[in-house]
Order: C-alpha cells, then sequence, then structure tokens
C-alpha cells in the first residue's frame, strides 16, 4: 500500500481537541478528507488522542456515514425514503446497479467512477423518485432514465461550476422584490438556477427590482416558485419556473429604466434565441395567482406559526426576522419574565413535543428546572430521520434565527447557559445556516456571555450526526454527542434528571423551539385556542406520495386527514382510488380511506393505530400494496436499530424474514399469526422508542388490510406491487411499435415491428417500464 | 426503606436495589444473561423481563430500580412468553451444536466426544463410565453396530470420520479383560419388582438400568441362554460368544433373577405376571405381537402399540420396546430403547408422571461449509483414520486409540453445562426452531493461547467489551457494527491475542455463551468437560 500522508489527520486533531468525544467529528474531518476512513489514519488519531481503538472502531462502524473502504469518484445516492419507494426508487436502484454491471454485493462499477449507496431519505418527497450525484439532485427518474442522468452528470461535470454571482448595485428609488424559494428541495428542482438567471436578467436589464432568496414556501409541487412583489406590495406566484422563463417574467413586470436599454437587451436576446432555437412563451400558463382555486385550498387551511412570514424572509438576514418581530419574545422572557412565570407560559399555551411522543413542553421544562445541580443543557434535537419527513429540515433552512430564539427561551427558562443543536449530516443547507445564524447572533449580542445586555448567557454550538436514525431518541442522541455509539439506555432515568454528561438537559424538537416565539408573542391563550381539547396550536406536516399537490404545510391541530387530502393535497394524482395514508412513518401506522374523518390530534391518531410522529404524511394509491408498505417501514427500523436489545436486534429482523416470505409467495400458514404475536412482544419487550414502535406499520396494516396480507399467502398481490407475484404480458392493443423493446433493460422483449410482442418472464425484471413507455395502455400488470 | 411485593410476596430493600436484586432477596430466580454483579446493566438480553402491575409494563429488572408500593410479576405465563420468546430469538441467531452431531445421531445417545477426550487424555476409567452411562452392552455394539454416529461425524467428508465405534470397542474390552471390569453404582433396594419378558438386548439394557435404581429385576426367556436375537443374528466371526458371555455377565451381576426356557404365554401368564410383580416390560422381539390380544394389549402396524416416549401400552404398569414395537433392525436402537423404557418404569415405581426421558436441549449448525470445517479440523490430531494394525477387525492398541481418539474435533459445545442461555432456554422450554432463517457463518478464532472465540455463538451482551474496558486493556473489545449484524471484535483489525492480555479469564467466565471458552491446551481438566455452575 502506498504511504498516506497523515498530516491532515493531525490538524483535525488539533481542531477537534484530544477528548473523547471529539471523536465524531474528527472522523468526519477525515472522511471529508481522504474520502473514507483510511486504517491508518484512525491508528494515527489513536496515537494522537484520549480516543481508544475500540472506541474508534465501535463509533466509526456504528454510524452509516463512515466507509472504511474507498469509494469511486462519483457517489450516487438513491433515496429510498417513502414518498420514493411508493414511486419505485427500488426499481431505479436495480436499473442503476444493472447500468453499472455491478454483480451482487458490490457497490463500485468497474472503472471506479461511481459508487452508489441506498440513502434513508434525502427530504425531496415531492420529487420522488429522487437520485442525488456528488450532490446534484434528479427528480422523478425513472429506471428507463438512468442512462441518462448519469450522461447528464458526467456532461455537466466537464463544464465546470456556475458563476458566482453575489455582488450587485441595489437600484434605487421604487423597486420591487423577486423572491426565490431556496430550501433543499427548490434547490435540487433548479431554483438555483432560477435565481442566477434572475439575478443575470436584472443586472444586464437594469430592472428596478431586487432579487431575494427565500426560505421554503412549502408549495413543493410547484417549485422552482418565484414571487414577484411590486413595489406597492402586490405579489404574484410563478410556478415552475425554469431559467429560461425568467427574462420574460422578470421583463414583463419591472420595466427597466430607458428604452435604449431595453431595445439593447431585446436584441442581444432575440440573437441568442435564434442561436439556441427557444421556441414558445410559457411564463404565461404558468402565472398562478394566491386567489387561484388550487393554491387557494392549498394555503387557505393552512395556518403559519412555526413556519410563519414563509416565503417572505430572507432565511439570513437577522434584521429581517426582527422586523418581523423576531426576538421580542426573548427580550420580554428576560426583561418581564420570571423563568417559573415562562414554565406556567408554555404550560398554558398546551404545547407538546413535535418530535412525535407529544409530552407536554412545559411539563419537561419545569422538571429541568427542578432538577438538582447548577449546570443543565438545552438540547436541539434536529436528527429528522423519517422517511418522508423534512419538516425539522425546513424549520432550520428557512427560520434559524427563529429555532435560536426559541432555543434561547427555552434555556433561560430551564436555567441551562450551554445548549447543542443536534443536526443530521445529511442536511448540509440547515447546518450551515444555523452556523452561519450562531455566528451573527453572537456577535449581535443575542447569544453569548451577557445575552441582550443581560446576567442571562449561553453559548450554543453544532453537533452534526453521523448518519443513524436512532439518534433521533433523546438518550442515544445523548450518547452520540458524548462521543460514543448511538445507543439508547433504559429510562428512568430521564434526560431531564441526568442527561449529557449526566446534567440535566431538556431535549426538544425543532418544530417545538419554532412554536415558543410565537407563543409568547401572541400569549398561551392565543395558542391553545388553535387544536382541539389535548393537542393544540399547529402541526408542520411533509405531505407526499400519490398526492396531486405535496408539500410542506402547517394546519391547526383537529383538522382531518381527509381535509389534507383533498382539500390541501387536491386529492389523488391521476385516476387512482385513495386507499390511505401512512402517518408518522417507521413509528406510524396507516388511516385507511374509510377513516379520512380522523383528526389530526395526538389522541386520536394513537386510537386508529397511527401516531402523530413528527410529520410525514405518505398519501397512497389502489396501486400501493400494503403488505410492500409495512416491510418497507420494518425493513427501515431493522436497518437502524442499534442492535443492543433481544426484541428490536432480532426480533424485527424475524418480521421482515416472515415479511419478505409472504411478499415472494412463499408465506405460510400460521405466518400472520406469528407475526402478531412477535410484533406485540417486540412492542412490549423494548426498552427505546425505535424497538418499541418499530411494529406498528406492520400491527396497523395487518389491523386494515389483513385480506391483502391472506390474498399473498394465496400467492396474489392484489395492488401488482410484489415482483415476485406478478406478471407482465402485452394485451391485443398492441400496436407493435417496439418501444418497450426498445426501453426494456433486461432483453426481455424481441423487437418485433408491426406485431404483437411478446415479453420473456424468465428474463423479465418486473422493472414496469415497458408499461411505462407503452403508447396504447397495451402491457397489463397480474 | 422501599417495599415492595414479587408474586405478591413482600420485600422490603435498601434504596437503589433494582428488582432483580429484591427478587433475589426472594429466591425468585429471574434468568439473566447480560448481567453482572459490579457491571452496570446493558439491558441487552431481555429475558429478565418482569412485569409492573397496574401500569402494565414489562421492564427488564435488572436495570429498574424497586420504587416503594411497586407490585411485580415474575413467576406469570404472561412473563414467562416474555422470556421464552426473547430466548427463541436469541437461540435463532445462535450458531452452535449443544451436542455434538454423533452425539445425537447415536440412538443410545452415549457422550461420545467425552469418552474420545478421555480416551485421548488416558483416562480409561473415567472412558468406561461415559460408555456405560449409556449402553449397557458396548464390547457388543463396538462389533456389531453399523456406527450410524460416525456417519454423522463432522470430520467425515474431511478425511474420515472418527472411528468412534472401535474406540467404544476399546474401552469395553480393556475393560472386560481387567481384574475388575466396571460395575455401575445401584441404589439401595426399592423395594419394586420389575418383570422383563426377554433377554435379548432390549431386555438386558433395561435390566441394567432397572437394577442402577434399585428396583428387583426378574428376566425371563424362552431359550437356553440369555443374548435373545444377538445369538441369533451373528455369527462367532462377527461376535465372539466369550465377549457376549463377558458382557452379559457384567449385567447379571448386578443381581438379577434369570428364568431361562419359559415362556410367557397367554392370558394366565400375563396375568400371573400382574399380580407378582410391579411393572412388565415385554422385550421379546416381534413375537410379542402375537400374543398381544392375549396379554389385551393394543397393536399397531409395527408391533404393541405404546406411547412413543414413555413406551407404556395401554395397560399402565405394562411396557413394551425393542423389537417388540418397531421394526427397526439396529441392536444400538434396542439398547436405547431398553435404557429408556427403564427412565419410564423407575418413573412409574416412584409414583412420578410416566413421561419418558427428557430429551436435552439441543441447537445445531447443521452442514458445515468446506472452508468452515477447515476451521474445526485446523486443531484436531492430524493422524489419518486408520485400521488396527493387527488388521481390520482386531481392535485397536492403546497408542493407536489415543491417536485416533484425538481426532475428534469437538464439535460439541466447550461450555455444555455452564452455559446460561441452554440452562434458560431448556427451563423456559425454548424452541431453537421457533424462527427458521438463515445461518450466519461458522467462524472458530485461535489466535489468543488460552481462549476460543466463537462469534457465531455471541449474543452481543458487551460483558467482555465492558470487562476489557474497565481493565483497560490496551487494544480491549469493540462493538463492531450496527443492528442485526453488529458483531463483538477486535479494533482496527488486531488479534484476539492482544485485545484480551489480562482479563481472558474473567471474560471467558462472564460470557454467557460459549461465544468465550477455554481454550484446549490450558488444562487437562478443560479438555474433558468443564463443572457445572
Amino acid at each position: 500500500m502506498s504511504e498516506l500522508d497523515l498530516s491532515f489527520v493531525d490538524q483535525a486533531v488539533e481542531q477537534w481537541g484530544r477528548r473523547p468525544e471529539a471523536v465524531i467529528p474528527i472522523l468526519q474531518a477525515i472522511q471529508t478528507h481522504y474520502r473514507y476512513l483510511p486504517r491508518e489514519a484512525l491508528r494515527r488519531v489513536c496515537e494522537r488522542t484520549d480516543i481508544t481503538p475500540a472506541v474508534i472502531t465501535g463509533v466509526s462502524t456504528f454510524y452509516t456515514q463512515f466507509r472504511h473502504r474507498p469509494v469511486g469518484r462519483h457517489m450516487i445516492s438513491v433515496c429510498h425514503g417513502t414518498a420514493c419507494h411508493v414511486k419505485g426508487a427500488g426499481l431505479v436502484q436495480d436499473a442503476l446497479e444493472r447500468h453499472l454491471r455491478l454483480d451482487g454485493g458490490e457497490d463500485t462499477d468497474a472503472k471506479g467512477l461511481f459508487t452508489i449507496e441506498k440513502v434513508a431519505c434525502l427530504g425531496c418527497c415531492t420529487l420522488a423518485p429522487v437520485v442525488q450525484i456528488d450532490g446534484v439532485t434528479y427528480g422523478h427518474v425513472t429506471p428507463g432514465m438512468v442512462g441518462d442522468v448519469l450522461d447528464d452528470f458526467l456532461h455537466h461535470q466537464k463544464q465546470g461550476p456556475p458563476k458566482h454571482h453575489d455582488a450587485r448595485a441595489v437600484p434605487t428609488g421604487e423597486v420591487g422584490e423577486i423572491r426565490v424559494g431556496l430550501g433543499s428541495c427548490c434547490v435540487a428542482n433548479g431554483s438555483g438556477k432560477v435565481h442566477h438567471a434572475i439575478w443575470e436578467t436584472l443586472t444586464e436589464a437594469g430592472a428596478p427590482a431586487v432579487v431575494k432568496r427565500v426560505g421554503c414556501v412549502g408549495m413543493c409541487h410547484q417549485t422552482p416558485l418565484v414571487e414577484l412583489v411590486a413595489p406597492n406590495g402586490s405579489s404574484k406566484l410563478f410556478a415552475k419556473v425554469t431559467a429560461e422563463d425568467v427574462p420574460g417574467i422578470v421583463l414583463k413586470h419591472f420595466k427597466p429604466k430607458g428604452m435604449a436599454r431595453r431595445v439593447g437587451y431585446s436584441i442581444s436576446r432575440w440573437l441568442n434565441r435564434m442561436l439556441t432555437d427557444e421556441t414558445g412563451d410559457p411564463t404565461v400558463r404558468r402565472g398562478i395567482d394566491v386567489r387561484d382555486g388550487p393554491v387557494c385550498a392549498f394555503l387557505g387551511k393552512q395556518q403559519h406559526l412555526a413556519t410563519e412570514a414563509c416565503g417572505q424572509i430572507d432565511p439570513t438576514d437577522l434584521d429581517e426576522y426582527l422586523r418581523h418581530g423576531g426576538f421580542e419574545s426573548l427580550r420580554r422572557c428576560i426583561e418581564e419574565l420570571s423563568p417559573e412565570a415562562m414554565i406556567e407560559e408554555v404550560r398554558a399555551s398546551g404545547l407538546r413535543g413535535r418530535g412525535g411522543a407529544g409530552f407536554p413542553t412545559g411539563v419537561k421544562w419545569a422538571k429541568v428546572r427542578a432538577a438538582a445541580g447548577d449546570k443543565k443543557y438545552i438540547i436541539c434535537n434536529g436528527d429528522e430521520g423519517d422517511p418522508g419527513a423534512f419538516m425539522d429540515r425546513m424549520l432550520l433552512e428557512s427560520f434559524p434565527y427563529r429555532i435560536i430564539e426559541g432555543l434561547a427561551i427555552a434555556a433561560r427558562a430551564v436555567g441551562a447557559d450551554e445548549g447543542v443543536f443536534y443536526i443530521r449530516a445529511e442536511y448540509p443547507l440547515a447546518v450551515k445556516r444555523i452556523a452561519e445564524a450562531l455566528a451573527v447572533c453572537e456577535d449581535r449580542g443575542l447569544l453569548g456571555q451577557n445575552v441582550m445586555g443581560s446576567e442571562f448567557g449561553l453559548r450554543l454550538s453544532i453537533m452534526e450526526g453521523a448518519g443513524a436514525f436512532v439518534c433521533g431518541e433523546e438518550t442515544a442522541l445523548l450518547a452520540s454527542i458524548e462521543g460514543r455509539r448511538g445507543m439508547p439506555r433504559l429510562r428512568p432515568p430521564y434526560p431531564a434528571e441526568q442527561g449529557l454528561w449526566g446534567k440535566p438537559t431538556s431535549v426538544n424538537n425543532v418544530e417545538t423551539y419554532a412554536l415558543v416565539p410565537w407563543i409568547f408573542r401572541h400569549g398561551a391563550e392565543a395558542f391553545a385556542r388553535l387544536g382541539t381539547e389535548k393537542s393544540k396550536g399547529t402541526k408542520v406536516f411533509a405531505l407526499a406520495g400519490k398526492i396531486r399537490r405535496g408539500g410542506l404545510i402547517e394546519v391547526p391541530m383537529g383538522i382531518t386527514i381527509g381535509q389534507i387530502v383533498e382539500d390541501i393535497g387536491g386529492g389523488i394524482a391521476g385516476d387512482k382510488r385513495f386507499k390511505a395514508v401512512q402517518v408518522g412513518g417507521p413509528s406510524g401506522g396507516c388511516v385507511p380511506a374509510e377513516m379520512a374523518d380522523t383528526r389530526v390530534d395526538y389522541e386520536a391518531l394513537a386510537e386508529v393505530g397511527a401516531i402523530m410522529g413528527s410529520g410525514g404524511l405518505v398519501v397512497l394509491d389502489e396501486s400501493d400494496c400494503m403488505v410492500d408498505i409495512a416491510r418497507y417501514f420494518l425493513r427501515f427500523t431493522q436497518d437502524q436499530s442499534c442492535g443492543k436489545c433481544t426484541f428490536c436486534r432480532i426480533g424485527t429482523r424475524r418480521m421482515l424474514d416472515i415479511l419478505d416470505r409472504i411478499c415472494t409467495g412463499e408465506g405460510k400458514s400460521g405466518d400472520l399469526e406469528q407475526l402478531e404475536r412477535l410484533a406485540h412482544e417486540i412492542k412490549a419487550g423494548s426498552i427505546c422508542g425505535l424497538g418499541g414502535t418499530a411494529p406498528n406499520p406492520v400491527l396497523s396494516t395487518l389491523h386494515y388490510f389483513r385480506e391483502e396480507y391472506e390474498a399473498h399467502l394465496q400467492g396474489r398481490c392484489p395492488a401488482g406491487k410484489c415482483a415476485a407475484l406478478i406478471d407482465y404480458r402485452v394485451t391485443d392493443d398492441c400496436i407493435g411499435c417496439t418501444l418497450c423493446a426498445q426501453h426494456c433493460p433486461a432483453e426481455a422483449i424481441r423487437i418485433t415491428p408491426y406485431v404483437k410482442h411478446t415479453i420473456d418472464l424468465d428474463k423479465c425484471t418486473r422493472c414496469d417500464t415497458c408499461r411505462q413507455v407503452c403508447p396504447t395502455q397495451a402491457i397489463l400488470v397480474e | 426503606m422501599p417495599k415492595l411485593t414479587i408474586d405478591q410476596r413482600e420485600v422490603e430493600v435498601p434504596p437503589g436495589t433494582t428488582i432483580l436484586e429484591a427478587a433475589r432477596k426472594l429466591h425468585i430466580e429471574i434468568p439473566t444473561l447480560c448481567h453482572r454483579e459490579g457491571v452496570a446493566p446493558s439491558t441487552s438480553c431481555l429475558v429478565c423481563m418482569v412485569k409492573i402491575s397496574g401500569v402494565n409494563r414489562l421492564v427488564p429488572s435488572c436495570a429498574t430500580m424497586a420504587v416503594d408500593g411497586m407490585k411485580i410479576e415474575s413467576e406469570t405465563e404472561e412473563v414467562h412468553q416474555v422470556r421464552r420468546s426473547a430466548l427463541e430469538l436469541l437461540l435463532s441467531d445462535h450458531l452452535g451444536d449443544c451436542l455434538a452431531p454423533c452425539y445425537i445421531a447415536c440412538p443410545a445417545r452415549m457422550d461420545i466426544p467425552l469418552m474420545l477426550r478421555q480416551i485421548a487424555a488416558e483416562d480409561l476409567g473415567a472412558a468406561v463410565a461415559t460408555v456405560k452411562n449409556d449402553i449397557a452392552l458396548p464390547a457388543v455394539l463396538g462389533r456389531i453396530c453399523p456406527a450410524p454416529c460416525e456417519k454423522a461425524c463432522r470430520r467425515r467428508p474431511a478425511d474420515g470420520a472418527v472411528a468412534i465405534c472401535r474406540l467404544k470397542r476399546f474401552v469395553a474390552d480393556v475393560d472386560l479383560a481387567g481384574a475388575d471390569p466396571y460395575l455401575p453404582e445401584c441404589r439401595s433396594d426399592s423395594g419394586r419388582r420389575v418383570a422383563i419378558v426377554g433377554a435379548g438386548p432390549t431386555g438386558l439394557a433395561a435390566t441394567y438400568y432397572l437394577r442402577r435404581q434399585g428396583h428387583a429385576c426378574t428376566i425371563f426367556d424362552e431359550n437356553q441362554q440369555p443374548g435373545g436375537r444377538l445369538r441369533r443374528e451373528t455369527t462367532e466371526d462377527q461376535l465372539p460368544r466369550q465377549v457376549l458371555d463377558a458382557e452379559i455377565e457384567q449385567i447379571l451381576r448386578l443381581g438379577v433373577e434369570l428364568c431361562l426356557d419359559i415362556r410367557v404365554d397367554g392370558k394366565e401368564a400375563s396375568d400371573d405376571l400382574q399380580n407378582e410383580f410391579d411393572a412388565i416390560l415385554i422385550a421379546c422381539g416381534r413375537s410379542a405381537a402375537d400374543q398381544a390380544e392375549a396379554w389385551g394389549l393394543d397393536l399397531s402396524s409395527r408391533g404393541i402399540a405404546v406411547e412413543k416416549a414413555s413406551y407404556q401400552t395401554g395397560m399402565r404398569r405394562v411396557f413394551a420396546a425393542g423389537g417388540a414395537i418397531r421394526a427397526s433392525g439396529l441392536v444400538v436402537r434396542s439398547v436405547a430403547d431398553g435404557k429408556e423404557a427403564a427412565v419410564s418404569i423407575d418413573q412409574l415405581l416412584r409414583g412420578q408422571p410416566v413421561t419418558g426421558p427428557k430429551q436435552p436441549f439441543n441447537t445445531k449448525i447443521g452442514r458445515l461449509e468446506a472452508e468452515e470445517l477447515l476451521q474445526l479440523t485446523a486443531a484436531a490430531g492430524e493422524s489419518p483414520l486408520r485400521d488396527p494394525a493387527d488388521g481390520p477387525d482386531a481392535g485397536y492398541a492403546w497408542g493407536e486409540a489415543i491417536e485416533q481418539a484425538a481426532r475428534c474435533l469437538h464439535c460439541d459445545c466447550r461450555k455444555l453445562e455452564s452455559c446460561k442461555l441452554r440452562k434458560y432456554a431448556a427451563l423456559y422450554g425454548a424452541d431453537p426452531r421457533r424462527y427458521p432463517a438463515p445461518r450466519r457463518a461458522f467462524h472458530l478464532d485461535r489466535q489468543h493461547a488460552e481462549i476460543i472465540y466463537e462469534p457465531g455463538k455471541c449474543i452481543a451482551c458487551g460483558l467482555c467489551v465492558e470487562i476489557a474496558a474497565v481493565a483497560s486493556e490496551p487494544l480491549g473489545l469493540t462493538f463492531i457494527g450496527r443492528g442485526f449484524d453488529v458483531r463483538v471484535g477486535v479494533p482496527l483489525d488486531g488479534s484476539l491475542r492482544d485485545a484480551l492480555a489480562k482479563v481472558a479469564a474473567e471474560c471467558v467466565e462472564a460470557c454467557p455463551t460459549a461465544a468465550l471458552s477455554r481454550g484446549e491446551n490450558t488444562s487437562k481438566e478443560a479438555a474433558l468437560r468443564e463443572p457445572a455452575v
């Protein structure tokens, strides 16, 4: 083996320190540098720090972020989130593996160009299925497209990164504002390019407007979304804008000063068009108005508390946040309220933890406050890992100052002077925004030794997760911050009594913190007026799946599932029948269509076998197989189990074994009973929330869709999803166009022009490509 | 001081006491695997679950503090079911043979590996006791048995099975040739009398074990000499009569009334036996079926109908075994039947439920791949399988026997008696095949001079990891990976030798299974069978 330059390891150690808890940041730095964790580098770390070989091996093999083998030049991440799964991520993964000629077990192609990895969720659920290559996101990928996607990536790779564009003289006088959503999913769908095009157009044409990046608007189904705000405040929304649309939209609304300039622009533009052969003016049909039916419906039932001023403010601009009432609540808490009064306010508001379990926030704070000891910690749990949920990411990216304010209020209430943001490493933009916002706040005296000039001091730092869903469980999260494997421990003692480094600690979810400033600004009563008897305020959901209008929504508690699906989401996309909504991800369950009047309420959802969870809502239609859905979630939790206790480590695997058997037609009588028994025992016998809720998706679907399980036992998949139980057949509607044969990746269809095609079922991989490309719907699944 | 009840029994304990400790105070045995005094509870195995009544929650008793007023359920079916499930899940991912394949294949269930290790250790006295504990006629079987044990021997596909049958013959021959051949200890006279109809292998074996239990035995046989089919179906070449006579004589020396030339025929004879004896064993071979009607017994397609496990016929005090109930021609099967029927008869005579012998708890690996087998053969005796120097029909000489016995691969578990997983699995009636699943790869790590690591048997309790960390082993052990695939291993590709430089013995002792066990070379004693806990 060639000599590896280990001087970087020494630098990383210098930066992060020699104490054992530095292990995760040091490993992250090493991996960023070497792109994997070379053995020699790990040995070097042990030599230079207090980190033992046992710890470094244990930690580096626990978190999925860490790679112990070199990887290809480019990393392909295939999202296997819920929305991607139901829209065929598995088939996309298969197609990529076939395309790269990866044989069983291999993850890197022979040329060492691409390494393929499965990721739990990229949080771009509305673009499903999603594939990310070195940070470039491709949405709505089909198995037939994978070759083009890779070619496109390599093509752009050669062209180099787009131009940078920051400095621009701000026009004077009456100017308008152009807002571009720059949340991760907007960027994934091209809003970066749109932002760039607007900037270019404005600069080139000298139009009287500024372009501003804003956080997530929530209308992910319409991205990239551009909002034009005239100097008088009136605004107009444009959906699905492409870079090519930009000049038309911008120049129509913000006329450049001086005719000459406009003409000059027009001519160059006209010439440009002639050369690039662009046609049509797509902007007209893409203009939408808030008063438009669908937009109105999408936004109408929403209420923005955690996402207050969404789409209006620049996430990175503290002054703008201050103008919107930012940090007023913290000021009031510091200047007017005692910690006890603050806790009472939160208790009176009825706020419950938005991480899933719904523990009353005021009660938790009171416990931490009352706990003995003068050193206390406050933690922001931003380890959002549920596939199909990306609320926390959006809140962190779009409202970093609001979260910081919430955290500061909580810190003052419980008596903490130190806090940690624990954020998934998969959310680089969220990490960046929080880091920047923390620096600004410290600079401006909103954090630090004397917050707002008071005696109250607060130091906040960021810890990046390393790819372990279980770290969303609070005791595992604390173990992770302490530089250990993220293994939950038995509670009690609760973190409120013995948390980080054994000190009383309050761990709250991102969304919980986001609601806190609102409560103090508007009062507990205003908050408590929203919602149901026991579930107050609003809840943010990520609405995805087979829905017409997906996105991020914030709705008042008490709204029904049906209202969310029909009114906000616009019902099922296509002509399929609404079947169920999966609520709460891998810990949750399904609410069947017949029970669509179930209210969004902690207790009401639990009663029907789902949970509030962190907020993933995946809508399913009749083409979704419920056994497959249950298996999907169980596979996820099984994969994410920390491996400590028997019931979770082995029990969930045995449940998955049974589900695998059922889905491949090898189920036998007694399987369902054993599945149920095991599910109940795992629930009863697990010591943490992951294991304790892992069986829920199975129990819920067994309860509402048992006949589907039974059909599988008889060798049938009613939804036509389970590959081992279905066949593809060409009907007499075939016109012999040969499209299916051309696209078949498995060469299972012979090209027979003008003659009805046939599918060789032995070669067929059930990838569904033929059915998708067939122009006459002549391919049937049975 | 907190006062709580466990299974309605009250106990008062100092603050900070766990439920497990409180239960121990009441002498309630809650099973534990990952728990160890002085080590922080890891709540990994979850076989120590108890139920807190009222709140309806199951909690691990090892890590849950006793609280005043708590009501705990421990010995209820619900709690037992959860413990059983935890054990069954652990067993579904626990790769190992408790008992060696040869042991399982032998109808008489003789502890073959132990015998082989005793021979290899040159302890003939112990070897004879092992053999005679389960086989009443080893010198006979050593000559005529088709040796199903050798067909199951793991070494067979590599370079030939261990010569188990010949080695057994060697042990028995040396014993019989000695001045004072082995006689088992018999319990004092029970005052009960058993009639054994038939002096063939079944009847003789039954007699041997019934005498050991202190029951008076009377054998009836229609022939002039005892031995039954052993005399009828073998030639002098196959089974020298002198060997047969000598071995039968050893049984008769235990004090047996032998009534030859008597045919138990018809209802009257049967009635007489029933009046005279406390129990009757019909062991007169296939001809017994002809008498069944007269004796008032039911017939099955194979012979006299009996309960499979207990050999009990429709009449409570009448048992049948061997050729009387089955078509199998193996003598070793008959000998095994006689032994097992004797257990049932003993149960009847002692007023216990008649269930037959208890089956030992066992888990099986199944077939090993060639490369896996290599790891097993690596440390065993290298000699090839050899016939005795005096020819294939002769017995082994001392040196040959020791060399051949050392070929045993020690497939049986190294901690058979001290494995807590096995102990509690047996106690709770756990079924190791409840969750059929693909097995782990078999691996045997002998890098360490004193201990052997079998990762397949590891239940990831973490005790060794913790013990090594507390002892500040420079390298130590760690969990590698996560979730279902988590394994205990040596950090940074190091060797086990370096990982456990200080606390290897403590780790072996703490390990609840045989994932960590003492290696063969530590002591002669360890090479045999470690003591039970």
